[in-house]
């Protein structure tokens, strides 16, 4: 895999930008050449829709515009999709991970389909702030289960490089129970 | 004089219930009808019928009126998706 393309999809608040730099930093530990991490957002709030991009390389990545192909989406609030397209573009071959406690197959999409009830780790691992959890961190654990160029270990180390202590402790568990949980179709 | 009291539209964001993680659950029986949620909604998406009821359209989860709720008759659930 020459080049992967990640899009995050989540709302203001939830963490989606920090999801994808989680993955950027955690595949540069996997021993990537290059990677990219860049959000786009419409009103800076709360509950707003938000897409955030990551790209990951083993040679230097010359683009620069926004992911508009992406190899795998990874949906951090279902809710959104009413509303969002959430699969567009995404190449024929690409997985979709789905924050959701459902099983996927459930799911009717013509994509590979992966689920992992994020919200429920988070609540569990008591990652909360202002009383919602944040999905973010167990929602990447997942995708070294989906990424051959990625591994949980390196993940953890991203997470416990972001956070110190405690917190960083709890994020990098949250990661790695999602990781052992997921579930794919 | 009459006070005017706004409820929520459909506006750019569309129907804002799909933010809810949490989702709160009245249960009837307890409530002294103190209207405390009514006044501290603050989507205003609690009217005051009978008792109060919850516009789930518009409901944000996010959970004063279960915080505020002096019998707690309110309760936050997880929202199924």
């Amino acid at each position: 895999m020459p080049l992967t393309e990640v899009v995050f999809y989540g709302r203001g608040g939830q963490g989606a930008v920090t999801a994808a730099n989680i993955l950027a930093s955690a595949a540069l530990e996997s021993g990537n050449k290059d990677v990219q991490a860049f959000p786009i957002f419409g009103a800076e709030r709360r509950g707003a829709p938000v897409k955030a991009f990551a790209r990951i390389s083993d040679s230097e990545i010359h683009l620069r515009s926004q992911v508009y192909s992406p190899n795998v989406v990874v949906v951090l609030d279902t809710g959104i999709m009413d509303t969002v397209n959430v699969t567009d573009g995404l190449k024929k071959d690409g997985t979709i991970v789905l924050n959701t406690p459902r099983s996927p197959d459930e799911v009717y999409m013509p994509f590979k389909v992966a689920t992992v009830d994020a919200t429920g780790i988070a609540i569990e691992r008591k990652i909360m702030v202002g009383g919602i959890p944040i999905v973010n961190t167990p929602i990447v654990g997942t995708l070294p289960k989906l990424m051959d160029n990625l591994s949980i270990d390196s993940v953890k180390k991203a997470i416990m490089n972001r956070w110190k202590g405690k917190a960083g402790e709890r994020n990098a568990a949250a990661a790695e129970d999602a990781y052992k949980r997921l579930r794919i179709k | 004089m009459k006070t005017t009291i706004s409820y929520p539209e459909k506006a750019a964001m569309g129907k804002t219930g799909s933010w809810r993680v949490f989702r709160p659950l009245f249960h009837e029986d307890k409530c002294i009808k103190c209207w405390r949620c009514w006044i501290f909604c603050p989507e205003g998406a609690i009217s005051r019928n009978e008792l109060p009821s919850i516009n789930y359209d518009f409901c944000k989860g996010c959970g004063v009126c279960a915080n505020e709720c002096p019998v707690n008759t309110i309760e936050m659930g997880r929202e199924e998706k």
